[in-house]
This record gives structure tokens, sequence and C-alpha cells, in this order.
């Protein structure tokens, strides 16, 4: 094999394989997701916090393309920096979502990414939004990245309405950690935020940290 | 050629006169009088304070809604004297720019840096025919994370600089001499002493005594280094204390 190219992880895009939720409860929401970057095979960042601020009560989840969805939440995080000084208050998690939606739809040919934007304003208190492919549209709690998929079943079933804060974020601890076992590109910590009236919480929980189910 | 060529179009648009003066820019000065209001920024050991007049011309006005205070960034905070449409204009773009900076560099921008970039722009419009200079003046005040407290005015002609104190307005030289004898001896000013200091210096060059509806009064602190604007009942607060000194 004369003239090997370059070590693949060179060539690959990096992706944030990841898996990423927010949950919304009475007063605020919960946003949680595993921190492992991947270029093709190898894992070029274990420990990246996938959830972005994009003021001071909203965050955003990151997945998909790494630089794709850090652009992103960068860009809109200065329009709302903007927007906030100009309006005199805090903005609303709806005007977020639909500054993401808007870069997201616009150029859908050239981004592959999908944020889930979240966050608490005083008017419609915790609020959840999807922005896939560039829709826009409120949910009670939202999924995302390669993750997902392997724990739809358990968030359908499990979910109930009207859990408080800490049921909120068992629920997302318990969903990040069965993903992070099952999906080869999620993996690391999990980063959990919870957001409400009061001001916003960061937390880490380490790898051996996490709930075990039934075969670990 | 003694006379130039300008055929008298020195005062209408600005270019420069035969005695190397910019009227345009003169006239600009003189629209920041207009608007017969007096503002007074201070400088104190851990904070900075900027007062300016409440006048609001007519009943049927509400009065919540008139302000010549603005929030630039969350930190760096204004006052604006002269044209209001001029000065809402300017507020925008400094927002703008503050933005952008943060966007672009990656941390906030300084008071210094933005009160620069103001002065830039307004520069420009002393040189091109087709935009006359804007009819207002800017304090701005924060808390700069090295420097501590700071107090930046940019004018109509491009300058800017910073201040210990300064005023801005119709009475600006009358209020500028009392604030230059009172800081002759260049006291330490505690945040109480500064905003009270400001309330006198208006109430002596205007003559006037404020009710707390009369002013506007903005603070950056030390132990609050965001920009905010004093509650009526503040400012009454300072109001009495002042005339318990007396």
């Amino acid at each position: 094999m004369l003239g090997e190219a370059e070590p693949q992880w060179l060539s690959e895009e990096v992706k944030t394989g990841t898996t990423i939720i927010a949950i919304e409860f009475n007063g605020g929401v919960v946003l949680g997701s595993d921190s492992r970057v991947s270029a093709g095979e190898s894992v070029v960042n274990r420990v990246m916090n996938k959830l972005s601020p994009l003021h001071d009560k909203i965050y955003c989840a990151l997945s998909g393309s790494a630089a794709d969805a850090q652009t992103i939440a960068e860009m809109v995080n200065y329009q709302l920096d903007v927007h906030s000084m100009e309006i005199g208050e805090d903005p609303q998690v709806r005007s977020a979502a639909t500054l993401v939606k808007n870069i997201s739809y616009k150029y859908k040919e050239e981004l592959s990414a999908h944020l889930i934007v979240a966050g608490w304003d005083r008017r419609e208190g915790g609020q959840v939004f999807a922005t896939l492919k560039g829709l826009l549209t409120r949910q009670p709690f939202a999924v995302g990245g390669s993750g997902s998929s392997y724990v739809y079943g358990f968030v359908d079933a499990e979910y109930r309405k009207g859990m408080n804060k800490k049921e909120c974020q068992q629920f997302v601890v318990n969903t990040l950690s069965l993903a992070m076992k099952r999906d080869g590109s999620s993996g690391g910590v999990a980063y959990l935020v919870t957001i409400d009236e009061h001001g916003t919480e960061e937390k880490v929980i380490l790898g051996n940290d996490l709930p075990t189910f039934f075969d670990q | 050629m003694s006379r130039g060529s300008n055929a008298g179009f020195d005062r209408h648009i600005t270019i420069f006169s035969p005695e190397g003066r910019l009227y345009q820019v003169e006239y600009a000065f003189k629209a920041i009088s207009q608007s017969g209001l007096t503002s007074v920024g201070i400088r104190g050991s851990d904070s900075v304070v900027v007062v300016t007049q409440k006048k609001v011309p007519d009943k049927l006005l509400d009065s919540s809604t008139v302000t010549n205070m603005f929030h630039l960034t969350p930190r760096i905070g204004c006052v604006m004297t002269g044209h209001n449409a001029d000065s809402r204009s300017q507020v925008h773009r400094a927002r703008v720019e503050a933005g952008e900076w943060k966007y672009k560099f990656g941390y906030d921008i300084t008071a210094d840096v933005l009160c620069r970039r103001l002065a830039d722009i307004s520069q420009v419009y002393t040189q091109n025919a087709e935009m006359r200079p804007l009819g207002c003046c800017m304090i701005l005040v924060a808390m700069d994370p090295q420097q501590g407290p700071v107090l930046y005015k940019c004018d109509p002609a491009g300058y800017y600089c910073g201040f210990r104190a300064t005023a801005v307005g119709a009475k600006q030289t009358e209020a500028n001499s009392y604030l230059e004898k009172k800081l002759k001896k260049k006291p330490e000013l505690s945040h109480d002493r500064a905003v009270q200091m400001a309330i006198s210096c208006l109430a002596s060059v205007l003559s006037m005594d404020f009710k707390a509806t009369e002013l506007e009064i903005g603070v950056v602190t030390k132990d609050k280094p965001k920009f905010r604007t004093l509650l009526e009942a503040e400012i009454e607060a300072h109001l009495v204390a002042i005339a318990e000194r007396e």
C-alpha cells in the first residue's frame, strides 16, 4: 500500500456524534449532552461541552457537524446581544429559536447541524424548541444527535407530564447514560444545564457517576 | 487666490473655510445646546455617575417612555445630550459596534475602545459632503476590568477623551467650572458623594431645586458593575441627603 494517505481523522469531517436532550418543567428547562467529538473513528475531544449559551437564560444543544453547530450558536449569540440591548430586556426563547431556525433554513444545503434551543423567559416560562433542518417547533422535550435513535423508546415510555425539576434532571441523566452506552459516537461525561427564573446552573457528571442499568 | 474657490459653501457642507474652520462642525455643537438640557458625569474612586435633567415638555407625554440614558452593553452605559433622533442613531450604532466586536474578537468591548470607534465614525461625517455631523454628544461610563471606573466623552468633531468629570449641554461652561473647582483638590469620592456632587452641580448652574422626577441618574459601581439607572426612591434619598448636609 504505497502512498498510504494521511490518517483518516485528518480527512474526516469533525462531527459531534452526540446525544442531546432538552426538557421543560414548570418554571424552567433542563438541557443535557454527552461530551464526545469524533472525526471518523477517532475521538478528537472526549470532554467537549455541547451546551452553548445564547444568552443568560437561553442555551442551545449542539449536534451534527461541530464547526457548523458552533458557528450558528456564535452568530445567534451575537444577534441576541444586540437585540437584548435594543429591547431593553432579556430576549424571548422563541426569538433565539427563530434566529437559529432562520440560519438553519437559509443555509440548509450547506450546513449539517441540528440545534435544540431551550431556556426560560418571563412571558412563557420554560420552553424547548427543535430546529431540525430549518423547522421550528415547540415541544415538551426534544432529543437529538446520533445517540437519540437508541433512546426514543425509553423517552417515549418514561416521559410523564408535570415532572418537577429533580425528576427532569434524573430523566435527562438516565437518557444520556443509556444513549452513551449504546451509541459509538456518544460518550465521555454528561453535561447538565438547569435554567429557571432564579438563574442558570451548570453541572458535570463524570462517566463513573452515571446511573447504570441492566447489563452494567 | 487669497479667498479660495469654495464660493461661500464652507458654511453649507463640511469643507474648510479660509480661516481653517469647519463651520458645519461648529453648528453641530450649537445644536447640542438647542435641546436645552445639561448632563454631568463624575468619576469616583470606585464608581462612575452620570446625571441629566428629565424635562417632559408636554403634559400628555408618558414620562416613562422619555429617557436619555441608554445601555450599550450590559456593562457600558451612556447619557446622550442633544438632538433626540441623532442620539438614538448613535446609540444604535454603538450597540451594533459593541456586538460585532464581541463576535469578532471573543471578549467584551471596553468603554475606551467603543468611544474611540464612535469618535472615528463621527470624524468621517466631518469629511464627507453627503452626510452631516450628528448633533449630539455621548458620555460613556463603565467599570473597566483593568482600569476600574472610567468616564469617556465623544463629540461631533470626532474628538474623544477620558475625564475625571465633565459636563455637556446648554450650561456646560458653567457646569465645567463648578466641577473644576470642586475637584481641584482631587478628593476621594465615594459613590454617594459622587452622585450628590453631580446633582449639586446641576442644581447650582441651573439654579433649580430638583424633584426626583426631574432627574435621571445612571451609575456603575464596583459591587454592581452593570450599568443601571436609579429608581425614583433612590434619587429621592440622595436629594434628602443633600438637603440635610446644607
